[in-house]
């Protein structure tokens, strides 16, 4: 995949390490901004396949990256955002994946420290699917926590679910359950665990998010519904 | 207390200011009854009627009227009485307004419990404001250079592949340096950071950590430190950064060749004073170093005096004191 990329970070050193990274995996920066303003002229210029935007930006340094975000998914349906930031704010989440999650990402800014994950990440919004931050999940899933579905999983029923929450392809999640030294402990030490007979299942994240289950036995990208 | 025994006097002029509306009243209806009832036949003896005056109702000296022109006379006495009576009540009550809010209004202690209600919300907005520029240089300093560094490891590590032959080993290692370049500059900010929320020299006492202030000006600074009593570290917090924000103005503002920090503590008073030969002109109106500092001085009832005249020198002192 060769994207057309537009970057808004108002850190000149964190937006050129950035602009890098993204080259190097094969993508062309466009532009790269320091502000929402300039955000959203870049896009109405270059028309790229994915913004990479900081939501926190001059000149009142508190949400104007999201807005722009906001914006542009409104008038460049066929732009993927990601918004990076160095928070995560639950009502943020809420607010850019209102109605739809295609196309949307959130990232701590950290996570670019993993550089292959990062380029998947931002490869896959790209393309329209999605990229949420574990800890995006985390605070979803605490927040339905007493929610009965959830309760009905397992641990390692929730962390496939996180997994799949976060916009990992099967192959993703696949090679996150295997590298994760934690479940590999735990399949050792209880290898008839896997052949138990599944649990019923209720409707998982109740009001915040329901992955669609389907889907990730087909092999395709997992989708996720956001119900406002 | 006070205003109760002044009442007593004002208490019986009002009363006689009101003696003068009915008083007024009554005389001017004389001519009205006295056809209704003083029509006895011709040699009927009758007492005289009393007319209220002004001057005394009763008993010897009264003013009396027998007749009906007399009567007359009376009416225009109490017409005379109903004009004077507005301006008597008028006087007699602002006066009582007067002695209310003079001696019942709010009074020393009442002004004491405003200029601390005062106090204290400078107090609270300036430790919310302290907090938000804390916030907001961790985000945009050391946060943002780890996360940077982060990302240079990240790509470094990528390009060194998973064992073997590095391709592009001139990539890696500038990249290695740019993540060591920020992890330097990142500690740098967090210790300055450290520095300015609480400097650890200020635990030695306020004379160490002036001159460490001093040591660390680019304009020469002469210190003089003579404190007998150590102040409450609350105290001694203030000191430090209304000194270090004398300083740091004196030095950006002044074009000073020298500058004098004294602090002394006499009784139960710190007085530091920061003294330069520069440029003068400092006004608290502009910008708002020097009003800050003022506040964060009231928070403690302590007191910040400028004197400092166009064309130089400047003299900023501060009072403060001993024990907040």
């Amino acid at each position: 995949m060769n994207a057309r990329v537009v970057i808004a970070e108002d850190s000149a050193l964190f937006r050129a390490g950035l602009a890098r990274l993204i080259e190097d995996h094969g993508h062309r920066v466009c532009a790269a901004v320091g502000d929402g303003g300039a955000l959203l002229a870049a896009v109405a210029e270059h028309q790229p396949d994915i913004v990479v935007a900081d939501i926190r930006m001059p000149p009142t340094h508190t949400d104007e990256g999201l807005r722009a975000a906001l914006e542009i998914r409104r008038q460049h349906p066929r732009t993927g955002v990601l918004v990076l930031s160095q928070y995560i704010e639950t009502k943020y989440t809420a607010r850019l994946l209102e109605g739809n999650a295609a196309g949307a990402g959130y990232l701590l800014k950290e996570r670019v420290a993993d550089v292959a994950e990062f380029a998947d990440a931002l490869e896959r919004v790209a393309a329209g699917g999605t990229a949420l931050d574990p800890e995006v999940v985390g605070q979803l899933l605490r927040a339905s926590r007493r929610a009965d579905g959830l309760a009905a999983l397992t641990a390692r029923e929730r962390h496939v679910l996180a997994l799949m929450a976060e916009g990992r392809s099967n192959a993703g999640i696949a090679d996150a359950l295997v590298k994760d030294p934690e479940h590999l402990r735990q399949a050792r030490a209880a290898p008839g665990r896997g052949r138990q007979p599944p649990r019923p299942r209720g409707p998982a994240l109740p009001g915040l998010v329901a992955p669609l289950a389907p889907n990730c036995i087909d092999g395709t990208s997992m989708q996720l519904q956001i119900l406002a | 207390m006070a205003y109760l025994l002044a009442k007593l006097p004002v208490g019986l002029i009002e009363l006689y200011a009101v003696s003068l509306w009915i008083g007024g009243l009554v005389n001017l209806s004389y001519p009205l009854w006295w056809g209704a009832f003083r029509n006895h036949p011709p040699g009927a003896r009758l007492s005289p009627v009393p007319v209220f005056t002004p001057f005394g109702w009763f008993g010897e000296g009264t003013f009396r009227v027998a007749t009906l022109p007399g009567t007359f006379a009376a009416a225009a006495a109490g017409a005379a009485m109903l004009l004077a009576a507005p301006w008597v009540t008028r006087a007699v009550t602002s006066a009582d307004a007067w002695l209310i809010r003079g001696l019942l209004g709010p009074g020393r202690l009442a002004q004491r419990v405003h200029n601390l209600e005062l106090s204290r919300a400078l107090a609270v907005d300036d430790s919310a404001a302290l907090l938000r520029r804390l916030e907001r240089n961790l985000h945009d300093g050391a946060q943002i250079r780890l996360a940077t560094l982060a990302m240079n490891l990240g790509m470094a590590r990528e390009k060194l592949g998973d064992g073997g032959e590095v391709p592009d080993a001139a990539a890696v290692r500038e990249l290695v340096d740019a993540a060591l370049r920020g992890a330097k500059e990142a500690l740098g900010e967090l210790r300055s950071l450290a520095r300015g929320i609480h400097p650890p020299v200020l635990d030695n006492g306020l004379a160490d950590a002036l001159a460490s202030l001093a040591a660390d000006s680019a304009t020469p600074v002469e210190l003089e430190v003579s404190i007998p009593v150590r102040p409450t570290p609350a105290i001694e917090t203030i000191a430090y950064f209304c000194a270090a924000e004398l300083l740091a103005n004196a030095a950006k503002h002044s074009f000073a060749n020298k500058i004098a920090i004294r602090a002394a503590g006499q009784r139960d008073v710190l007085l530091l004073s920061v003294a330069d030969d520069g440029a003068g002109g400092a006004d608290p109106a502009r910008g708002t170093g020097l009003s800050g500092l003022a506040q964060r001085a009231a928070v403690v009832d302590g007191r910040l005096t400028i004197a400092s005249p166009p064309g130089g020198p400047t003299k900023i002192t501060v009072e403060l004191p001993l024990r907040a």
